[in-house]
């Protein structure tokens, strides 16, 4: 197995973890935690499938410093670090958005458990 | 200087809204007028595209870069968003409205538009995100309890499935070195049934969707106008650009829409609360939407314009227990608009939603054709249920009413002015012999509507009519694994 195949297997155990975590944890915090592992997972795997070409960064470097640089230095694929900048940025504003609600939410219950948030069926309903 | 080329109308276009929001941090009072100018550009550019005045597509930055489509499958859907937020807009313009509403509102309609004609998959998770973020803070707007724990679960469940969409993107990534739409049909299966578990969760499908009535039903009146009009169709959108692209999804969708319209009828028909079964009866449209991607569009169109005129109405419902309905009278600015934007989705001729439906009857192949008029007995039965409240007469003085409400909303007003004029527009469009059978079949289709009604109301007092509480936390997550699971087994 070359550790392309063996990164990304363990990239899909991070993100079936967190999954799991998800489904199962009662308490809020972890349930967000979760799927923060997710999202990290995902990270990871937009730096794997941009490392396929080499491990460099694609960086601008400075004319001076070009010419004494070595040019043979295989280069990391630009298009997937850009992309996953851009998901990373999103889902730390979420992460933020996400923890303010729970900070308001834990006055209600500082357990932060699930089954004090969520109503049973029949009430849920038919009062505004 | 050189006049104004399509691209770069296209692009203040987009722009626009977000411009807007900001000047109305700045500048409040201006804030419902910024709104309304970005409806009515969004407005402009879905006629423009109709009529072709704009280009087709218009690629940014190279290659890897931002691909948008502003082609005809996009323009119903445009308009749609214009109108919704349109009438969210008039329908509070008297009211004042709670803090960052309309700034938020513009930045819903600008992520929106851009779902609209986004067709790379980058482009797409950050419009769809922008939308959810956006969404999610109006949720929030009234600040109770409640809404803070449906905001944290609608926001967590868009995200995480936002993260298996990412993984799908990085899939076809490796595979095709392409984010276009267009790549995924070659990308493989796993990719695509990772994109689907996003998307589908996004538009409020079959199991995967059962976030919705719960977040629809419990919003504000105005937000779940949103929600349920324009808000679910943005999933919507890029599965019927991905239907046209991958033909191995042509099967899988139907059956899914399908799946969706049965669970969501099954639902909304025992459903004991009003703002519940008009959320469950989304569920169940978003499935016939997507059972066919010519008629899909007008679909959406029809249904979103009647489903937001009713949540805007559901603020003023006397109270929201269906089992007390017939008691209760409404006034007459109440219960005229709630019958022609429910008897418009039902389909009764001479409003949008009869043309929306009987598109879908003629894009549907032989027998299937008559699965939507099926499930539209059902929708019928749904809705007959809100048509038995008895009118208000009209006697009583109006010192005596509390709120300052004018007896017919604005907002409402515009929306049922588009069903009823845009139905007129397919009407000289379509007219011919095959539209007065339509409309027989329509005819048919509510008396039997009314019939299996009349059959359900003596059992809903029995004790066993009722349906599991699929809504727990963890019957959502459940569910999303279950259609991710079954996708990834099905889809070849």
């Amino acid at each position: 197995m070359d550790a392309f195949r063996l990164l990304a297997l363990l990239i899909l155990v991070a993100l079936l973890v967190g999954f799991v975590g998800l489904l199962l944890r009662r308490n809020l915090f972890l349930k967000v935690m979760a799927m923060d592992v997710m999202g990290s997972a995902v990270v990871a795997l937009f730096v794997l499938v941009a490392a396929r070409t080499g491990l460099q960064s694609p960086i601008l470097l400075a004319p001076a410093a070009a010419e004494t640089a070595t040019t043979s230095v295989p280069l990391a694929d630009p298009i997937p670090q850009a992309v996953i900048l851009t998901a990373i940025v999103i889902g730390l504003s979420i992460q933020a958005l996400l923890l303010v609600v729970i900070t308001r939410l834990s006055r209600v219950d500082p357990s932060l458990d699930l089954d004090s948030f969520e109503m049973g069926s029949g009430a849920a309903g038919g009062r505004r | 200087m050189a006049p104004l080329s399509g691209e770069s109308l296209l692009i203040g276009w987009l722009l626009l809204p977000f411009m807007a929001a900001f000047l109305a941090a700045l500048l409040p009072p201006l804030a419902r007028w910024l709104a309304l100018a970005c409806c009515l550009a969004t407005a402009a550019v879905a006629a423009a595209i109709q009529a072709g005045a704009l280009p087709a597509s218009l690629h940014l930055l190279g290659p890897y870069g931002v691909a948008l489509q502003p082609d005809a499958l996009a323009a119903p859907f445009l308009l749609l968003n214009a109108l919704v937020s349109g009438a969210v807009v008039l329908d509070g313009w008297r009211r004042p409205m709670p803090g960052p509403f309309l700034l938020l509102l513009m930045v819903l309609h600008g992520g929106l538009a851009s779902a609209f004609v986004a067709v790379d998959l980058i482009s797409l998770y950050v419009t769809l995100e922008v939308v959810g973020i956006s969404a999610f803070l109006l949720i929030l707007i009234t600040r109770s309890e409640r809404s803070l724990w449906l905001a944290l679960r609608y926001l967590l469940i868009s995200n995480t499935v936002m993260t298996f969409y990412l993984v799908g993107a990085a899939v076809v990534y490796l595979e095709q070195g392409s984010f276009q739409l267009a790549a995924v049909g070659a990308a493989g299966a796993a990719a695509l049934a990772l994109l689907l578990v996003g998307l589908l969760t996004k538009a409020g499908l079959f199991l995967s969707g059962l976030w919705l009535p719960r977040t629809h039903a419990e919003a504000p009146a105005e937000v779940s106008a949103l929600l349920s009009g324009v808000v679910v169709v943005a999933g919507i959108v890029p599965l019927l650009r991905l239907a046209g692209a991958v033909p191995a999804l042509a099967e899988v969708l139907p059956v899914i829409g399908v799946a969706s319209a049965g669970l969501g009828l099954l639902f909304a028909l025992v459903e004991a609360d009003a703002k519940r079964l008009l959320a469950w009866s989304t569920l169940s449209q978003m499935g016939l939407v997507v059972l066919a991607p010519v008629a899909g569009g007008l679909y959406a169109l029809g249904h979103g314009l009647a489903k937001a005129a009713l949540f805007l109405l559901a603020r003023r419902f006397p109270g929201r227990d269906l089992a007390g309905w017939t008691g209760r009278p409404l006034a007459a600015g109440l219960l005229v608009p709630l019958w022609i934007a429910s008897l418009s989705i039902v389909g009764v001729p001479p409003l949008l939603g009869f043309f929306a439906k009987s598109g879908l009857d003629r894009a549907l192949p032989g027998p299937s054709g008559l699965l939507p008029s099926l499930l539209s007995v059902g929708t019928a039965a749904v809705f007959a249920r809100l048509w038995s409240a008895p009118l208000q007469p009209a006697a009583l003085p109006p010192s005596a009413s509390v709120q300052a409400d004018p007896a017919w909303s604005p907002g409402v007003v515009l929306l049922l002015a588009a069903l009823v004029l845009l139905g007129a527009g397919e009407a000289s469009r379509s007219w011919g012999p095959a539209l007065a059978a339509e409309a027989a079949k329509a005819g048919l289709v509510l008396a039997a509507g009314m019939g299996l009604h009349r059959l359900l109301q003596p059992l809903r007092r029995s004790p066993w009519f009722r349906l599991p509480d699929l809504e727990g936390f963890p019957d959502l997550i459940g569910g999303i694994g279950v259609v991710g699971a079954g996708l990834l087994v099905w889809v070849r």
